[in-house]
């Protein structure tokens, strides 16, 4: 079922090479630094803004829509964000690493080396969301802010540490790149473990170190591999390979973590709650998202961290513990009900595809007008600054959300049998579960 | 340093460069010899510049843009016709001013509540000193009425006046009530009066006097005055009065909660055939009232407030 | 009994649920007005219900800013001034749930102002749920590693 990509001479040099991805991180760049910009000395009205259409309408269609589900962490390999940092941690671009480290080079603590930072990060940023979305300034200082922690973080610590532990967007596409038909590993493991050097993991005169503080013989998961082609740069047996792969190959691997268990409960409540504030009639919950600071707001962030660290885990462990109890498992409840977690990885997805569909459509009109008046500012670079807004294709929508909802409901249940059948525990309560919050994700979306 | 790090050294800093400097030079090249106006609520402070100097005789180039919602830009006193001014979109005019003096701009779409506190000043200067125009004041400070006094007028209607019937009795009335100087001195009340008091018209009934009232009011209007005076009650007033005039428009809540006094209703015929037009001439003009009412006298021209004084009859007549 | 003659049963019951000819109500075509008040940023009624064949008006009343109304399907729109009330009149000719959505820019979360024309019952949602149901089903019926233990 797998097959070797880099099998494919073409392929490999592109990907072995450091021009290639350079050339499309130095476009990633100008584009991040341009959407600042923008955001900061454009128009502040959002949807005639480039750094709010660019980064929440076609960023992240390409991401939700594409990215993550066909290429996991491909993203990852092209994102800007780090770039600065690293460069200033190598104190080089291309050249080889320097013999001894320039900055602290400290290790990050054992005790956060897990996503729980992730998940506050994203949590803050959604509980926020509404002034994120909408307000150009407000986006030019969050994507400022992530440029320059991961500035700071890349001079205290080793590696890419901001990437792996806080940046917000990280943790939910390595829980999402698991189900990815495309993933990067080791030919042959042996190899590996008689390599003396691990220059994979150590670096050596024609690439880095894994950034992301993974070695690469024992990657078994897509999580935390960000595809940033290192390995296969410094792999002197050529033992690296970028495979295609069925779908969800990772998920019947061993359990995701407590950290990663709640990671797909924020996704799976945010995008439902999504649902409702943004793709709903209801303007009284739309006012208290925005409302930042006020009594309203309170109420929504209160009401939106209770069902995602409440309701949602709660109605879950109740279905993991009824299958606990129907079958006489021994296993432990916690185990059970992280490995169970693991199954709605695919539903979670599909939520967000789904809302997304409808969010991205709906406003794709704003994209041709801001590329030719980027800043608001009247120009008309390509000729498409005065095309009128309208949605797109929204007949098709609703059927199409539908299949998303109910391949996502297929996928997650089929996962919850073969979590099932490793930890001995029926999956017919998850599975219960899964279909009803995929009813109501339909009732808020047709 | 090999030649690939130096050679991404440089695409790196000059890419970083052209992308924060070019936008920037780009605006700067653009703004010269222009002024941006920028639009916001009255809230968030309303129109940036709020005074535009300019000379006389000189064409000046306006952007126009909105921070929030939409706005619409027009000049007072002018026959320019108003253009819109939408948000992150640029609306480009080109004004020249020929006499130097003060004229002001303002908002054309309802923002809120307080869309009528979005106005502007240009001051216009030039060789010739700003000489005080040599016009008439307005009738209503001739008259030397007291636009704040109530003026409610005891009136009984049968039926809604109606100047078609009235015609049919106009050869009987003698000509001096038909002057525009009478009609926009009186209120229809006191037309009524008047008439009814008149030996011409003994014969009539007290309905068929109402339809006369009403017949001197349109014999004082034309289609086209009260077409221009619907236009500018419905972008200028019905947000406060109601499209159908009853006091009930969609922000008579706010402005009850702010004056306590709701806007007036214009189907009341206590209220409507009680004033005179140049009463109402007077609080068009000057507003306050301790209501909300906006002053409208820097943006109507006197052609305007006529008509919209005619229209507002038609609320009481036919 | 073989997993394919359930897989088939699957898709024809799937087929069923989504395109099975429901029992029409017979409601007579009426006329409808909905005055429909546009603030920032909710439709107020925001829900729209009406039958299929009905001339529906709608009259888009803005209380604040400048707001419109663009109906999905429909491919209506209308914009409305405070004070300037504008009206929308068409034949309810489409069934099902569509949305309509502010097409003037009217502040930060213009974006997300919208609201539901309900055409006749909403049967999609009833067929969604229940295709959500047999699939559902399916999985628990299906053997766990069908269709694997097909092809070896």
């Amino acid at each position: 079922m797998r097959s070797e990509l880099t099998r494919f001479p073409l392929i490999k040099s592109l990907l072995k090479n450091r021009w290639p991805q350079m050339v499309v991180l130095f476009v990633m760049l100008a584009g991040f630094l341009f959407a600042i910009l923008s955001g900061f000395i454009g128009t502040p009205v959002g949807n005639r803004n480039f750094g709010i259409i660019f980064v929440w309408i076609a960023w992240w269609a390409v991401l939700i829509l594409v990215a993550v589900p066909l290429f996991g962490r491909g993203w990852c390999a092209v994102c800007p964000i780090p770039l600065p940092g690293e460069w200033l941690q190598r104190g080089a671009i291309m050249d080889p690493p320097m013999k001894k480290p320039r900055w602290f080079n400290l290790r990050w603590p054992n005790r956060l080396r897990n996503i729980w930072l992730q998940n506050l990060t994203f949590t803050l940023v959604a509980l926020f969301s509404s002034v994120i979305l909408t307000a150009p300034k407000v986006t030019a200082v969050v994507l400022a802010a992530m440029l320059f922690i991961a500035i700071g973080m890349s001079i205290i610590f080793e590696r890419r540490t901001f990437c792996r532990y806080i940046c917000p967007v990280g943790g939910f596409v390595g829980l999402y790149a698991q189900a990815a038909p495309l993933e990067l590993r080791v030919k042959d493991r042996q190899i590996c473990l008689a390599c003396k050097d691990k220059p994979c993991y150590n670096g050596s005169a024609v690439g880095y170190g894994c950034p992301w503080d993974v070695f690469p013989g024992g990657l078994t998961k897509n999580t935390y591999c960000g595809l940033c082609m290192e390995c296969l740069r410094t792999c002197p047996y050529d033992n690296i390979a970028i495979n295609t792969r069925p779908f969800s190959a990772d998920l019947s691997k061993p359990p995701i973590r407590m950290d990663e268990a709640f990671k797909a409960f924020i996704m799976l409540g945010a995008a439902m709650i999504y649902a409702g504030v943004f793709l709903g009639p209801w303007g009284t919950m739309k006012l208290a998202a925005y409302s930042v600071g006020s009594l309203a707001w309170f109420g929504y962030a209160a009401a939106f961290l209770a069902f995602i660290f409440g309701l949602l885990p709660a109605l879950f462990l109740g279905a993991v513990g009824t299958g606990k109890a129907l079958t006489k498992a021994t296993t432990t409840l916690k185990k059970i009900f992280t490995a169970f977690a693991t199954a709605l990885v695919p539903l979670g997805l599909m939520f967000w595809v789904a809302f997304s569909m409808s969010f991205v459509l709906t406003n794709a009109a704003y994209i041709l007008s801001s590329l030719s008046d980027p800043f608001g500012w009247g120009w008309n670079l390509f000729g498409t600054a005065a095309i009128p807004w309208q949605p797109y294709l929204t007949t098709l929508l609703l059927p199409l959300q539908t299949l998303t909802l109910i391949g996502g409901l297929l996928w997650t249940a089929r996962t919850a049998q073969k979590v099932g059948s490793e930890v001995k525990v029926t999956p017919a309560p998850v599975i219960l579960f899964s279909t009803l919050v995929t009813i109501f994700m339909l009732g808020l979306l047709l | 340093m090999k030649r690939t790090e130096l050679l991404s050294r440089i695409l790196v800093i000059t890419g970083i460069l052209i992308v924060l400097a070019a936008p920037i030079a780009a605006r700067a090249i653009g703004a010269q010899g222009v002024i941006e106006v920028h639009g916001r609520i009255a809230e968030s402070g309303g129109w940036t510049p709020s005074t535009i100097r300019v000379q006389a005789g000189m064409p000046i180039h306006l952007r126009l843009t909105s921070d929030d919602v939409m706005h619409g830009f027009a000049i007072g006193q002018s026959d320019t016709p108003a253009v819109d001014v939408l948000p992150g979109q640029v609306t480009e005019i080109t004004l020249t001013f020929d006499k130097p003096g003060t004229y002001a701009y303002y908002c054309t779409r309802w923002c809120g509540p307080n869309h009528w506190r979005m106005r502007g000043i240009i001051e216009v200067t030039g060789e010739e000193p700003v000489s005080p125009q040599v016009t008439t004041p307005p009738l209503y400070l001739m008259l030397n009425l007291d636009i704040d006094a109530p003026h409610p007028a005891s009136v009984t209607l049968d039926r809604i006046p109606d100047a078609q019937y009235g015609e049919q009795f106009s050869a009987l009335l003698p000509a001096a009530y038909l002057t525009p100087d009478y009609y926009r001195s009186h209120s229809p009340a006191q037309i009524y009066l008047d008439l009814r008091a008149d030996p011409a018209l003994v014969s009539l009934a007290g309905s068929d006097i109402w339809d006369l009232v009403a017949y001197i009011w349109l014999s004082n209007t034309t289609p086209e005055g009260l077409a221009e005076g619907q236009r500018l009650f419905a972008q200028n007033c019905a947000a406060c009065h109601g499209e159908t005039g009853g006091g009930n428009g969609v922000f008579s809540a706010n402005i009850t909660a702010l004056a306590g006094k709701t806007p007036a209703n214009f189907s009341d015929p206590a209220i409507t055939l009680g004033a005179s037009p140049a009463l109402l001439q007077g609080k068009i003009l000057r507003g306050g009232m301790g209501t909300g009412m906006p002053s409208w006298g820097p943006l109507f021209t006197d052609q305007q407030t006529w008509d919209l004084v005619g229209f507002l009859y038609t609320f009481q007549f036919k | 009994m073989k997993p394919w003659f359930f897989v088939a049963l699957f898709i024809l019951a799937g087929a069923v649920i989504t395109f099975a000819p429901l029992p029409v109500t017979a409601a007579a075509p009426a006329r409808r007005t909905f005055r429909v008040e546009a603030n920032q940023f909710a439709y107020a009624p925001a829900v729209l219900e009406v039958n299929p064949g009905d001339t529906v008006t709608i009259e888009l009343v803005s209380t604040d800013v400048v707001h419109g109304m663009f109906l999905d399907g429909y491919g209506l729109s209308v914009t409305a001034d405070p004070g300037q009330t504008t009206r929308m009149t068409f034949t309810a000719n489409r069934s099902g749930s569509f949305r309509f959505r502010c097409n003037v820019t009217c502040g930060a979360l213009h974006p997300f102002m919208v609201g539901k024309l309900q055409v006749g019952k909403n049967r999609w949602l009833w067929r969604a749920i229940g295709l959500t149901v047999l699939a559902t089903l399916a999985i628990l019926i299906l053997p766990p590693n069908f269709p694997k233990a097909e092809t070896g």
